[in-house]
């Protein structure tokens, strides 16, 4: 390697990639800038060549090729246009259902339920109240009352209220 | 015929019939099949996907515009097939640990054209394609696909830049990347 080599190494390089005038223009006036490009050219020629004559397969075999990409180039067109029938199909098979069933798609079904708690819950008031009045003792200190006597074990409060009731008219 | 079918696809691709398409995969197939055959240094993988370019191709027929080359825009589904096999990396690092499909490059090597060549220079010019193979190989996948679009399909600068959707400057610059690595090797070889 001799020291022009180094200076003129980017123009061999360029000179290879593609036209570049500069560099033709150097490599004609420097011998050994002309011996090595030859070098790198016929290197990258020999592996062109090379590599397309490995590739090279005999008839049968694009033949081969021609007729598979033929078949799924067939199967392709056929599995879209199955698919292009089906979703209409399957659409108009849930409109259908959706007509059967009285539903129209898109609306959700409305809580009917509501009305029925309220009017449970207004005459389960009532009968709490009629209960209240009926045992004569406050519905909000019902189950306390009821606590302190299960916990005693004694009388209910009714019968002791009744107790004071006619021990305060005997006084 | 390729005019003819180029001009045809550019105004109405979608109305192309099967055996116009049959016409252009007997064109085009084998420059196809090369260029993933280098690109993948897996024959088998190489059949697939030449198969699966041809087939996109023909789906996307309608969004070919005949703006570059049919050839070229065939070449840049087989880039982009490509470049998605290669993202799957781990089917081929599996192949490479168990040592199956690649290693064609030695295969190249061996097809050198013999005729009017001593055993001496046949042995040389074979020393030079595997120097140049192992260059290769050491390239990205992008930097390899303009390297052999260059020096395998001889190719254009301007036709690999549309083909590999690049700048010309980059696909220069890829190229002097790799010239210059290709001439290094030979260099310590000698």
């Amino acid at each position: 390697m001799n020291a022009n080599e180094n200076t003129h190494d980017p123009l061999v390089e360029r000179a290879l990639v593609g036209f570049d005038l500069a560099a033709e223009h150097h490599i004609a006036h420097c011998q050994s800038c002309q011996t090595e490009r030859e070098k790198v050219e016929d290197a990258l020629r020999q592996f062109g060549v090379a590599n397309r004559e490995y590739a090279n397969r005999p008839e049968a075999f694009w033949k081969q090729q021609e007729a598979r990409i033929r078949a799924a180039n067939r199967e392709a067109a056929q599995r879209s246009s199955v698919t292009m029938t089906l979703i209409p199909s399957v659409v108009v098979l849930l409109l259908l259902a959706f007509a059967i069933l009285g539903r129209t798609p898109g609306v959700r079904p409305v809580a009917v339920a509501t009305p029925t708690v309220q009017t449970d819950s207004d005459h389960e008031l009532l009968l709490q109240v009629e209960r209240a009045v009926g045992t004569d003792t406050p519905l909000a200190l019902q189950p306390a009352t009821l606590m302190v006597e299960e916990s005693n074990n004694r009388e209910p409060l009714n019968s002791r209220s009744e107790n004071k009731e006619t021990r305060s008219h005997e006084n | 015929m390729e005019t003819t079918l180029t001009s045809a696809l550019g105004a109405a691709a979608q109305n192309i019939t099967a055996e116009e398409f049959d016409a252009i995969v007997r064109r085009h197939q084998r420059r196809v099949h090369r260029f993933l055959l280098m690109l993948l240094r897996d024959p088998e993988e190489a059949d697939n996907l030449t198969q699966e370019c041809f087939l996109r191709a023909y789906q996307n027929l309608s969004s070919f515009r005949g703006d570059s080359s049919l050839e070229t825009w065939l070449l840049r589904i087989a880039a982009n097939l490509a470049r998605d096999h290669a993202r799957n990396r781990k089917a081929s690092f599996w192949k490479r640990l168990l040592g199956l499909g690649y290693g064609n490059e030695d295969g190249a090597a061996e097809h050198m054209p013999s005729a009017e060549a001593s055993p001496e220079q046949i042995l040389l010019a074979r020393e030079d394609v595997r120097a140049v193979w192992d260059v290769a190989n050491q390239l990205s996948q992008q930097q390899r696909a303009v390297f052999l679009l260059r020096f395998v399909e001889e190719m254009e600068l301007t036709e690999i830049a549309s083909a590999l959707g690049l700048q010309v400057g980059s696909v220069k610059t890829h190229l002097f990347r790799a010239v210059q690595t290709v001439r290094n090797k030979l260099r310590d070889l000698r």
